[in-house]
């Protein structure tokens, strides 16, 4: 009889009153390998976030083997027997392979004393188990990405887990461990382990799945059984959404034949290789592509962010050597990062301040006119629309759609004139996206030529005048919006490159 | 209540009103404390301190810390005090002495924002070598007979018997506050403190402004060992020691953050001045010195604690409850 190890019944979960998942339900067998698809924001990692304990607060209810949970953390979780390979692998990198796997749950002689026989033995049944080559008193430092996940894997067995999710496991893994990994989860599905696949790779789905639900925009679509169905209707149920999305141009294209930038076979080893493109003056131009097709990597170097092994830049037709974000500023190169936490928004610092910060010049060159800076932000914040509309308020107590507003007011206020936005839009509600929309039209109309890198699919499709499609470190495709379909672009960035 | 919370999270307001407890305890204890010429003796007294401290307030709000200042700070007295007894012109040896210190600063900045070195290692080195730079210098003699000119140049006394160094600390605090909260290069040592990566990646050359910030560092360091030579007319190359720890408790009591990215030049300039109105009370009212190490060190822990309280908002929600019964 097959039993259920899972139930999602009706999850509901919203963050600041935006919802992102509109009531899920569906089943997870024991000892399945369930698929879990969908595009970037689908909602599956919130949904797996509220399996393993990190979302405490949602509606509906999870069951797991009958029981309805309510983890109040990831410990509970782990307690609980659920456990989670990561998509980063998180070891401590100066402890031994043993004292990674039993890391918080060491076992313990008298006195408080840790047992290292104990922990190295319990440690080296369960590597040998998993048919590992290396052992428990091995130091982490040295060994590969797939010996490194298999340590993790070993850590779920430490914990008794009944039920593991692997998020993007394949993703830094070469084929000859991805072969293994599948033998493993194999094996673990035999010894009845339920395990939660997600990943991007739609051939592995049908390698190693025994059923895939699909979600989509927060919504439960629909769950498969894997030997019944094709790639295509895979890719179909992923992005098939309303057409009309509402990522579209309000106004004509502002797109030029004079070139702004000009990037020539730049490379760095083991990132990217030979991107070229050519960036036109009012132009939008997309970056399509898959976590980790190493287009933030791409784009960094660009603005000198990071440094680039080789290859050419040039902008309006001058050869430039960038080495520093100063040096792109100076050559009219700004760059929004993906990350507005730690890369965009200065903790302690006003509106003002912040958006300031790459045209602080502009209002003095030793000594700074506060009032002058307070004013021109009072404008950009009416332009922009920011709430509360104080130029003195601090940033980081903003609500992440506003705090997007005034990073991108600080490259309105700056000089550039080619704008790179990664991922402009990536967590913020649906009304702030519209706005941000509307300000890269207005800022095209006044001469400037923008980058937009979006995993979002209707994003990219909808704002570009041309779309690049990156996969695995290089350009595969390049097109216009209107002879490119989402189904197509998600083939080409999974590397399904044309052939159907 | 508005008005009350606002006084309370003001962090100057809450070194003022520490400081007006300690005058107001010290003076009921013994009215002699409160009298002019021992106020302007507690000023005096955090002369030394406080030039050290506004200096370090750069660095500390710049995210780094900077424990050399006491070396540097010996470095400036004997060199300074050899251009003066080889009969070099006052005026020019301040200047030089000035020059001297930000040069000295300047190089534990390229240690840590060229080589990468963590500021905490990075100046506990250069602390060690320019140590060693004084004693070097000096074959490790104290050099005697600083000229009476350069003493009275800056430990001299003007009216209402107000000693000029007295002057030299505010000079230093006003051109330190105008410098932090008024130019491009203040801004960004607040903006780096708060977050480096953000601020390099909105186009500002972080490397060049962490120089900068070390190299103030150091003018203070210099500024301060000038006020001693004068005061005791003699270059000891072994002055200075531990001094790095009362300016970072100064800093630290006036509201700095040892993280980054907070701070003033004038809570730094009041917490010098509570340090010493704390240490002259209890010699007036007959504390033993043992004991002063003490309170201090409770005074540092309450300053500390505060701003704990102020940045999690307790205090806020304190006042709240306390307005409302």
């Amino acid at each position: 009889m097959v039993k259920t190890a899972v139930r999602f019944d009706n999850v509901v979960k919203a963050f600041n009153n935006v919802e992102v998942l509109h009531g899920v339900n569906f089943d997870i067998q024991q000892g399945e390998v369930h698929a879990l698809l969908g595009e970037n924001g689908a909602g599956k990692s919130t949904l797996l976030n509220i399996l393993h304990g990190i979302y405490a607060e949602y509606e509906g209810s999870v069951n797991i083997f009958g029981e309805k949970v309510a983890f109040n953390s990831a410990l509970e979780a782990i307690n609980f027997g659920i456990a989670k390979v990561h998509q980063e692998i998180n070891l401590v990198q100066e402890l031994t392979v043993g004292q990674n796997i039993v890391l918080g749950y060491e076992p313990v002689k008298r006195g408080g004393f840790i047992d290292y026989k104990a922990m190295h033995a319990q440690a080296n049944a369960i590597l040998r188990q998993l048919d590992c080559a290396f052992r428990s008193e091995d130091s982490v430092k040295g060994l590969s990405a797939g010996q490194m996940q298999m340590i993790l894997i070993a850590k779920a067995l430490y914990h008794k887990a009944k039920i593991i999710s692997f998020d993007e496991p394949t993703a830094s893994l070469s084929n000859k461990d991805t072969e293994t990994l599948f033998k493993i989860i194999r094996q673990l599905k035999r010894d009845g382990i339920t395990i939660i696949y997600v990943s991007h790779r739609l051939e592995e789905i049908f390698e190693i799945t025994d059923r895939a639900t699909i979600l989509r925009d927060g919504s439960y679509i629909g769950t498969f059984v894997t030997a019944e169905i094709d790639k295509k209707f895979l890719i179909r149920q992923m992005v098939g959404r309303d057409v009309a999305s509402f990522a579209t141009r309000h106004k004509p294209s502002q797109k030029t034949d004079k070139v702004v930038l000009e990037v020539d076979k730049l490379s760095r080893e083991g990132e990217f290789s030979d991107i070229s493109f050519k960036l036109h003056a009012g132009e939008i131009l997309g970056f399509a592509g898959l976590v980790g097709a190493k287009r933030t990597e791409v784009v960094r170097a660009i603005f000198g962010a990071d440094r680039a092994d080789s290859g050419v830049i040039k902008v309006n037709g001058k050869v430039v050597n960038i080495t520093s974000p100063s040096e792109g500023l100076d050559a009219g190169i700004a760059l929004l990062p993906e990350n507005r936490k730690t890369e965009g928004v200065i903790k302690y610092l006003t509106n003002a301040d912040n958006m300031a910060m790459a045209s602080l010049k502009q209002f003095g060159n030793i000594f700074v006119n506060h009032k002058i800076k307070t004013d021109s932000c009072r404008q950009f914040m009416e332009k922009i629309d920011v709430n509360p509309k104080d130029p003195n308020y601090i940033t980081s107590n903003l609500s992440g759609g506003n705090q997007q507003k005034i990073v991108l007011a600080k490259w309105l206020a700056s000089d550039a004139d080619i704008i790179i936005f990664d991922e402009p839009t990536k967590g913020i509600d649906i009304g702030a996206k519209a706005e941000i929309y509307a300000l890269l039209e207005e800022m095209v109309a006044a001469g400037k030529s923008i980058i937009i890198v979006s995993s979002e699919l209707p994003e990219v499709l909808g704002m570009s005048d041309r779309i690049l499609i990156m996969h695995a470190g290089r350009i595969v495709k390049e097109g216009v919006p209107s002879e490119l379909s989402e189904e197509e672009i998600l083939s080409y960035a999974i590397g399904e490159g044309g052939n159907e | 209540m508005n008005k009350l919370s606002k006084l309370f999270l003001v962090r100057e307001n809450g070194i003022i009103i520490a400081l007006a407890i300690i005058v107001l305890i010290f003076s009921l204890l013994d009215p002699i404390y409160i009298h002019p010429s021992n106020i302007v003796d507690i000023i005096d007294q955090s002369t030394i301190n406080g030039l050290l401290a506004i200096g370090i307030t750069f660095a500390i709000i710049l995210g780094g810390i900077d424990l050399s200042i006491g070396s540097i700070f010996a470095v400036v007295i004997v060199g300074i005090g050899m251009l003066l007894v080889a009969g070099v012109p006052v005026i020019l040896s301040i200047v030089l002495g000035i020059i001297m210190g930000f040069i000295l600063g300047v190089i534990n900045g390229l240690l840590v924002a060229k080589l990468k070195l963590q500021p905490f290692i990075a100046t506990l080195g250069t602390m060690s070598a320019y140590r060693g730079v004084a004693y070097v210098i000096t074959g490790g003699w104290p050099v005697l007979n600083i000229p009476d000119n350069y003493r009275k140049a800056i430990a001299g006394i003007v009216g209402f018997n107000i000693p000029i160094s007295i002057f030299i600390l505010f000079a230093f605090a006003i051109v330190g506050h105008i410098v932090l909260k008024k130019t491009r290069f203040g801004s960004y040592v607040f903006a780096i403190g708060s977050n480096e990566e953000a601020t390099r990646l909105s186009g500002v050359n972080v490397a060049k402004y962490k120089i900068y910030a070390y190299g103030v560092c150091g003018i203070g360091a210099a500024l301060s060992g000038m006020v001693l030579l004068a005061r005791l007319g003699t270059g000891e190359p072994a002055a200075g020691q531990g001094y790095e720890l009362n300016a970072i408790a100064a800093a630290a009591i006036g509201g700095t953050s040892l993280a980054g990215g907070r701070g003033s030049i004038i809570g730094t300039l009041l917490g010098a001045i509570l340090l010493s109105a704390l240490k002259v009370g209890l010699i007036v009212v007959g504390v033993d010195t043992f004991w002063q190490y003490i309170a201090t060190g409770v005074i540092i822990l309450i300053a500390v604690f505060f701003d704990v309280l102020q940045q999690s908002g307790s205090i806020h929600n304190l006042i709240k409850r306390f307005s409302k019964n």
